[in-house]
């Protein structure tokens, strides 16, 4: 009991990312495994998520609208700016794959984004206009959440030479006995394997990987298993993206 | 990107840029930075967005949370933070967030007015340690043992502070705000 009273007072801290990162690992594993610390941290972080409407009122400069048309449309790669890779672009398809990282890695890819955008519209038409200000809804948090420095991967897909190429940034090196393990995944089949990889101690990693040929993933995704990779995953992946274009 | 998508996240903006943009600003202090934070944040939301589950979040948390993430980024990597704890530091009386009494800059939308008033309300009325402590983890990026140092107090002190007034925090928000049902 006075053990997981320790646990139960880490979910406010952890909800506002303010736990030093091996107390948050911990209290992550404990996470995995206890509802009643999952509904605290869930009702923290909604509560965390509203301080957004606490920053001081600052009204966007009229430009900032169509910027963000104009760098959408562009379609400007994920952590684009950290490195160029115009030697892997111009001959690979280029996916990005962004973090959810922390607890909430049982998350995947679902749908597509006009499925997305017609949910959204449906919830937002259906909350109540105050609750809509403030929060969209009142139903869970937002947990794509990355706590602190969150890990991005970005694939390329070469087809031509059956290759993928990974490269991952700010990702930790996994724990000793373990790996990290990338999958593709076609919607409504069981994820094929491409390899195991591990980050160097900057976080950083870039691999080359032989491409399944005839495969044409809708995901991929990565998992963290025990040392020399698992046939199927064992763990729920911490990284999920889509692939476009392949 | 069709013209379809293009009316969507021109949506999205409406609805949420307003809120983002001055969060950028509270966190980066910097308004040209904030515009590329909220750009940022956005085009990423839009790129991820297959990886947005309305079962388990809203759209303006989520999005909250890619721009805190963002900005807090750029704040480290431009080496700003000692400036914008430099200024947390100087307004113990007002903290980093907005005053309750603040008058609103125009707002598309009323809604959007008192949503900011509820929540700083709510804020308003935590004891003024607490409130601090839970300000400079949110705007700042502080861990608790680096919020201790900063403030100079045991670090004890610190989670106790942080914990119950996240707790008020929690209930009073719940309080305030209707639930949506099933
Ligand atoms: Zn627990």
């Amino acid at each position: 009991m006075t053990d997981h009273q320790g646990y139960r007072e880490l979910a406010a801290p952890y909800a506002l990312d303010a736990l030093a990162a091996a107390e948050r690992t911990a209290f992550e594993e404990h996470l995995a495994e206890c509802a009643a610390c999952r509904a605290d941290v869930q009702a923290f972080r909604e509560a965390a998520a509203a301080l957004a409407l606490a920053a001081p009122a600052a009204a966007p400069p009229p430009g900032l609208r169509e910027r963000v048309l104009r760098e959408a449309r562009r379609g400007r790669p994920l952590a684009g700016r950290r490195t160029a890779w115009p030697w892997l672009a111009a001959a690979a398809v280029v996916v990005a794959v962004a973090a959810s990282y922390g607890y909430w890695r049982e998350r995947t890819a679902r749908d597509e984004m006009s499925t997305v955008l017609v949910a959204m519209r449906a919830r937002l038409d259906s909350a109540d206009r105050l609750v809509g200000a403030i929060l969209d809804s009142t139903v869970g948090t937002a947990d794509l959440a990355a706590t602190g420095k969150a890990p991005t991967m970005r694939l390329y897909w070469n087809r031509a030479r059956g290759l993928v190429v990974l490269a991952a940034f700010d990702l930790p090196p996994a724990p000793s006995g373990r790996t990290y393990q990338l999958w593709a995944i076609k919607k409504g089949q069981n994820p094929v394997s491409l390899g195991t990889f591990n980050t160097a101690a900057g976080g950083r990693a870039v691999v080359t990987l032989p491409a399944p040929a005839g495969l044409k993933p809708d995901l991929s995704a990565v998992t963290e298993e025990p040392a020399g990779g698992s046939p199927q995953p064992t763990q729920q992946p911490f990284l999920v993206g889509t692939w476009q274009g392949i | 990107m069709t013209a379809r998508d293009d009316r969507a996240l021109g949506e999205l903006y409406d609805r949420h840029g307003a809120t983002l943009y001055s969060l950028a600003v509270a966190i980066a202090r910097e308004r040209a930075d904030a515009e590329e934070i909220v750009a940022d944040a956005l085009g990423q939301a839009w790129r991820t967005a297959s990886q947005f589950d309305p079962g388990r979040g809203s759209v303006g948390a989520w999005l909250a949370t890619i721009t805190r993430s963002r900005a807090l980024d750029l704040v480290r990597a431009r080496g700003r933070r000692a400036r914008a704890l430099a200024r947390a530091a100087g307004e113990s009386g007002e903290g980093l967030s907005a005053p309750l009494a603040a008058a609103d800059a125009p707002e598309r939308r009323v809604e959007r007015q008192e949503a900011r008033q509820l929540v700083g309300r709510s804020l308003a009325e935590l004891p003024e340690p607490q409130r601090r402590v839970i300000e400079l983890a949110y705007f700042t990026g502080l861990t608790q043992t680096e919020i201790a140092a900063e403030l100079r107090e045991p670090l004890g002190t610190v989670k106790t502070r942080m914990r119950a007034g996240m707790e008020k925090l929690r209930d009073s928000l719940a309080r305030l705000l209707p639930r949506e049902g099933p």
